[in-house]
């Protein structure tokens, strides 16, 4: 279960006011007084427009980065306390295709499977079902460079996996790749739901989230201003789509 | 196998299938380097070459009837241009069209009494140090006054040792192998600092803000493994580029000597065959790798320290460029006091000491206590810059900063 606490988290940023020393240095608060559960095998859906605070959030629970006020809670430990405990329970897939451009698909999967110290033969049959599944075979021996976007954010996604964490936290994981390649990520995250395991991803697709979101929060300039599941969200207003309902909430 | 060991070998991986890091690493220290220095000395050594058999051209002016004269025009080594002046000479020399210029006063005459003297002016640039125009001038009119001189002592009955009360016999006892380590030594030193910067920097780039800007840092610590792990593993992988690096710069300099050595052995001269013999010398060649490697180590944390403090690439290129001053300036400053002694002091400043300890390594008068200074204060140099590159990693502020 994960549980976060009154979570805070403050940048140092510039300011156009000029000081005596060149621009000068402010506070911004990238998110402020957050509070959620999602319980085990949950689905939850986090949404907002840019820079509302979804990648710092999921940085902090995934013992990244260190909040500056509040807490979240995984499975019970603090992550300010036992981030590397933590980190071996989660697989994070960052909100771009970060991959080594010179190893190839295999190696890359190695790699993090022998990061997280998994045997070899466990490794190989996962990585063969999770390859298989996102049809992705015929590219294992490809270096990274020669990949298009799709097939590097599904390495991504076998890589995020290949330890089999109990909770995935996966931002933005379908940008950048076209409607097949979006299907069968989604087709992914609902296999590994399947296995009940914990999913937190940020998104811009509504469409994803109506599908497979168990709870979903909405957040807005560092604070949360929705929380509850598909059917609350619809509620509040049955007549639009949830991409309508998410753009008047935004442009409050 | 630990998560620095696997993380060393993805970097490795990773870094040499980089046409970009070969070429650095290996083909310019064991091909491009060797060519290169070879091609300057060769350059060097046809100039001197020339220079001893070149004719020059001088500008005369003044009394030409005298013996000065005529021992010019005599010399193959002259060709002379009469000049009415000595303004004019000297402008002549000024602008490059003689290459020295000399003026016999007029009323010049040293020989038709033995209280007569007389003054000559040379006229010459001396920004050419090849050029041997001065020298033969000046020989020419150094033979003429002991000429002159003993003609007089002739006149005046006096034996020629009146002169001379002391007869001095110089030796230079300085072995080939203090001339080398003096000379050479220096310079060697030099070079590998410069190999192993080149060896360092650009994975430091790749290994922090590379993987900064690529956002791959970012999955790489949102993994199990600890800070201390990231900065081993990419710490040692710098490190042991820049140890090849080295490595390739040495066999680039000593497959030549080996090959010129066993080919034409017999015709190379002794003095040059006993130089050459002490910097291929294995207890230096070991003395200076052991220096090398904490040096490398020293280096290579504290270039990852930079990268990663660096927003991109680019601007971690230019914050190393300048951090390669700091370690460039101290093994300058022997390359151009050649007979700089190390001392406690010097033994603590990193790259200052390589230089000289390279000079005695390869004189064979190494001081050991000195070498022991130098190798603890590189290690105690090497874990502070390490703990710097801790506190970097550490830091969300810094691996964050884009």
């Amino acid at each position: 279960m994960i549980k976060v606490e009154n979570l805070y988290k403050t940048f140092k940023t510039t300011s156009e006011e000029k000081s005596l020393f060149g621009k000068k240095k402010i506070d911004f608060h990238a998110v402020k007084n957050l509070n959620f559960e999602v319980e085990e095998g949950q689905v939850l859906s986090l949404l907002g427009p840019n820079g509302c605070g979804k990648t710092t959030t999921l940085r902090m629970i995934a013992g990244m980065l260190e909040p500056a006020k509040g807490t979240a809670f995984i499975d019970g430990m603090d992550v300010r306390i036992h981030k590397q405990e933590i980190k071996s329970l989660i697989g994070y897939m960052t909100n771009n295709t970060s991959l080594y451009d010179r190893l190839t698909v295999l190696e890359t999967v190695k790699f993090f499977a022998e990061l997280n110290q998994i045997k070899t033969s466990e490794y190989q049959e996962r990585a063969s079902n999770l390859f298989k599944q996102l049809d992705m075979e015929k590219y294992l021996d490809k270096k990274i460079s020669d990949l298009s976007t799709g097939m590097k954010q599904k390495t991504s996604i076998v890589r995020t996996l290949i330890h089999d964490p109990k909770i995935v936290i996966l931002d933005e994981p379908t940008t950048g790749v076209d409607v097949t390649g979006q299907s069968i990520i989604m087709d992914l995250i609902k296999h590994i739901k399947d296995q009940n395991k914990t999913i937190i991803f940020s998104t811009h697709q509504l469409g994803e989230v109506k599908d497979i979101a168990d709870k979903i929060i909405v957040m807005q300039s560092g604070e949360k201003i929705f929380d509850g599941d598909k059917d609350m969200f619809q509620k509040i207003n049955p007549k639009q789509t949830f991409n309508e309902i998410f753009m008047d909430m935004v442009n409050e | 196998m630990s998560k620095w060991q696997i993380l060393i070998i993805k970097e490795i991986k990773h870094l040499f299938r980089d046409t970009k890091t070969i070429v650095q690493t290996v083909v310019v220290p064991t091909f491009i380097t060797p060519v290169l220095i070879g091609a300057i000395f060769w350059y060097i050594s046809s100039i001197a070459q020339e220079e001893t058999v070149k004719t020059y051209e001088i500008g005369f002016s003044g009394q030409t009837e005298n013996q000065i004269y005529d021992d010019i025009e005599d010399s193959e080594r002259f060709t002379i241009e009469l000049i009415s002046s000595l303004e004019d000479l000297k402008t002549s020399v000024q602008n490059d069209l003689t290459d020295i210029g000399i003026y016999l006063e007029e009323d010049l005459d040293v020989e038709s009494s033995l209280e007569s003297s007389g003054k000559i002016n040379v006229f010459y640039k001396d920004l050419d140090t090849f050029s041997q125009a001065k020298d033969v001038l000046l020989n020419i009119i150094d033979d003429y006054e002991s000429k002159i001189v003993s003609e007089r002592l002739v006149q005046l009955n006096i034996d020629e040792s009146v002169l001379n009360p002391i007869n001095l016999e110089e030796e230079d006892l300085t072995t080939d192998e203090e001339f080398a380590g003096t000379f050479i030594g220096a310079l060697i030193a030099f070079l590998f600092i410069a190999y192993v910067l080149q060896g360092s920097m650009y994975p430091a780039i790749e290994m922090g803000a590379g993987e900064k800007e690529r956002g791959t840092m970012e999955t790489l610590i949102s993994t199990n493994i600890s800070s201390v792990e990231i900065i081993i593993g990419k710490m040692f992988s710098i490190t042991l580029s820049a140890v090849i690096t080295a490595v390739f710069s040495t066999l680039g300099f000593i497959i030549p000597l080996i090959i010129v050595f066993l080919y034409f052995g017999d015709s190379i001269p002794e003095t040059f065959f006993n130089i050459v013999a002490a910097i291929v010398n294995p207890l230096a060649i070991l003395g200076i790798f052991t220096m090398l490697v904490p040096l490398s180590i020293f280096m290579g944390a504290l270039m990852l320290a930079v990268s990663v403090y660096s927003k991109n690439p680019k601007e971690a290129g230019l914050l190393l460029g300048n951090l390669m001053i700091f370690f460039f300036a101290p093994a300058y400053l022997p390359l151009i006091n050649p007979g700089l002694e190390i001392d406690f002091i010097g033994a603590l400043i990193p790259c200052f000491s390589l230089a000289l300890h390279t000079n005695a390594l390869i004189s064979g008068n190494l001081d050991i206590f000195l070498f022991g200074v130098t190798l603890g204060s590189t290690v105690v140099y090497s874990l502070i810059s390490i703990y710097v590159t801790y506190i970097m990693f550490d830091d969300e502020r810094v691996i964050f900063r884009t």
